[in-house]
């Protein structure tokens, strides 16, 4: 019982983890209609950006999400503003193979700047743990899900309560409507995936604390992010969240009573059944 | 018509004339051009014709790599029979996977080939008979002269199927159901049954150029063999010919292997990071890839590149 509880913690603390990064990506789907499968590789920008300024400028890792996260928004805003908005209104197989190269373009930039070599975030307090009853909570993995769980809250306020949030809800409902009342969506469309970008920097941080970092890491995530959010609907941050956890878990419970080398191949199996099972009614909207 | 047969023989002859004059080295990186082109007509079928972006074919040249290395050093069957195992391979997962995926539409369709493909590898490297994680050793054998051959007949079988498909009330049914697949629904096409014909076609040649693949480099394992970097090539060498054309994916295949050999000669990743430029150029300048810019340049000068870009922008 006491290593099922263990297992338990492992998997929510990991999956409020996904469920960050795929905070991004339902936003992006959701307001722009573009899939973006180059989200993988701005979660390793993120965990590189966020490496660097530890090792290189002794910033704590917490402390320097805020800065990964505002160098990715800007990165994505400038994305968005001259190379995506290009092409935002061509059919879906355009925006999938154009995002598609920019991940292939990020992932080998990265690996010609930083190596293939695996990297992971060490803070002094990366060991550490408080032992509740049977069950270790290591401190590191709790912080990375607290800020996860704070930042889906910040994205749900924004998007209810402010004015540019509701300018951002106003688009992707209906893009026509929103411009007759003076929303300007180029505008809108740079800010949204700037936000999704600054949110794939902010789990790339946090990932590299909890696990590794290498130019390659992307790839599985993307995809993970894309069911999540199917899991979650794309305009509810929380559902996001939700099922993040959902396959933070699964992927902990297959580790343990399968084998580790399992966990991806069942994630992705769970992928394939959840899409084959009518994605549409889990969406909400086709 | 009569002009046009006797450019094609006349080319074929030369092509198949390659290997008697040219360098080793040269046979050597024509046959891995031959190849890619190959797995390029492959994902035209798919992605070209019918529409479905599909980012996992590799997967079809990974089984294809195991099936005849299966057959060849653990059951020492001749490389025929290989060859026949690596197409059963291919075919059968287009078959097996090809049913429930090809239901969805999109995103959704790319998505799951993506994960498809991210597995296969971490599947095979559990498998005993597949060599799990050491790989799998087949027996030696050199000529180069032969892999050629063998490889172009294969380029050459399969740009007939893509002609076939082109011209055939098959290939009308996939671009049917690429422009609207509702419609195509409605108008009595069995939307299934021609998606799941068109990814076994593509299965079965890129099956096979695995299997070739597979005897001419002699040793397999499941990093090697479910590359997932083949995916971005097959997709951009497509894309940067013409996606949806008989002859783009292999002049785009051609091109881009070239230009990628000069390039990784000096640093192996650069060519890699090439291809990704030329996806998103290619996608925003010339989304109908090089054949199509021709006809247009020709035409409308310069101003080409910028009605595309216009085309879609916000």
């Amino acid at each position: 019982m006491g290593l099922f509880g263990q297992i338990l913690v492992n998997g929510i603390l990991l999956g409020g983890l996904y469920g960050l990064m795929a905070l991004g990506m339902g936003l992006v789907w959701g307001v722009l209609n573009i899939v973006n499968l180059a989200h993988g590789a701005l979660i390793m920008l993120g965990g590189y950006a966020v490496y660097f300024l530890y090792t290189g400028a002794g910033i704590d890792p917490f402390a320097a999400l805020p800065l990964a996260m505002a160098a990715l928004f800007v990165f994505g805003y400038l994305l968005q503003r001259f190379v995506l908005n290009l092409i935002v209104r061509s059919a879906l197989l355009n925006t999938l193979l154009i995002t598609f190269g920019l991940d292939v373009v990020l992932v080998y930039l990265a690996q010609l700047s930083f190596s293939a070599d695996f990297r992971t975030i060490n803070p002094p307090y990366a060991g550490n743990n408080t032992e509740i009853g049977p069950v270790t909570v290591p401190h590191a993995q709790l912080f990375a899900f607290l800020v996860a769980l704070l930042l889906a809250g910040l994205l749900y306020a924004f998007l209810s309560r402010t004015k540019t949030g509701r300018a951002i809800r106003a688009t992707s409902q209906n893009l026509t409507a929103a411009r007759l009342y003076g929303v300007n969506p180029r505008n809108i469309y740079c800010l949204t995936f700037g936000i999704g970008a600054a949110l794939a920097g902010a789990a790339g941080g946090l990932y590299g604390v909890v696990s590794q970092i290498t130019p390659y890491m992307g790839v599985t995530l993307t995809a993970k992010s894309f069911v999540i959010a199917i899991l979650g609907g794309l305009d509810k941050p929380l559902g996001v969240i939700v099922g993040g956890l959902v396959l933070g878990i699964a992927e902990a419970m297959t580790a343990l009573y399968l084998d580790p080398t399992f966990t991806d191949i069942i994630s992705f199996g769970l992928l394939v059944v959840i899409l084959v099972a009518r994605p549409a009614q889990l969406v909400g909207r086709a | 018509m009569i002009k046009a047969a006797i450019a094609t023989v006349a080319v074929v002859v030369l092509l198949a004339a390659v290997p008697f004059i040219a360098h080793e080295t040269v046979v050597q990186y024509a046959i891995n051009a031959l190849l890619l082109a190959t797995l390029a007509q492959g994902w035209n079928i798919v992605g070209g014709y019918a529409g479905y972006p599909s980012f996992g074919n590799s997967v079809f040249y990974g089984l294809g790599t195991y099936g005849t290395a299966i057959a060849m050093a653990q059951f020492h069957h001749s490389f025929e029979t290989g060859l026949a195992w690596a197409a059963v391979f291919g075919v059968a997962c287009a078959l097996i996977f090809g049913i429930p995926i090809l239901r969805l539409r999109g995103p959704y369709f790319a998505i799951a080939t993506l994960g498809l493909s991210a597995v296969m590898g971490a599947i095979a490297a559990n498998v005993p008979i597949a060599g799990k994680n050491i790989g799998l050793i087949l027996p030696l054998f050199r000529g180069d002269r032969m892999f050629y051959e063998l490889s172009l007949a294969l380029l050459l079988f399969a740009t007939g199927i893509v002609l076939w498909v082109s011209k055939s009330r098959f290939g009308a049914g996939l671009i049917a159901i690429r422009e609207d697949e509702d419609a195509a629904q409605v108008m009595g096409i069995n939307t299934t049954a021609y998606k799941v014909a068109a990814l076994a076609l593509a299965a079965l040649v890129s099956g096979l150029a695995g299997g070739i693949h597979a005897y001419w480099i002699t040793f397999i394992d499941p990093a090697s063999a479910f590359d997932g970097s083949l995916n971005v090539r097959m997709v951009i060498m497509t894309l940067f010919g013409g996606p949806g054309t008989v002859l783009g994916p292999v002049i785009g295949a051609l091109i881009l292997s070239g230009v990628s050999e000069v390039l990784a000669s000096q640093v192996s990743s650069v060519a890699s990071l090439f291809y990704g430029f030329v996806i998103v150029l290619a996608v925003i300048f010339m989304p109908r890839g090089l054949i199509d810019m021709l006809a247009g340049v020709r035409f409308h000068g310069l101003r080409y590149f910028g009605n595309n870009m216009r085309r879609y922008r916000l």
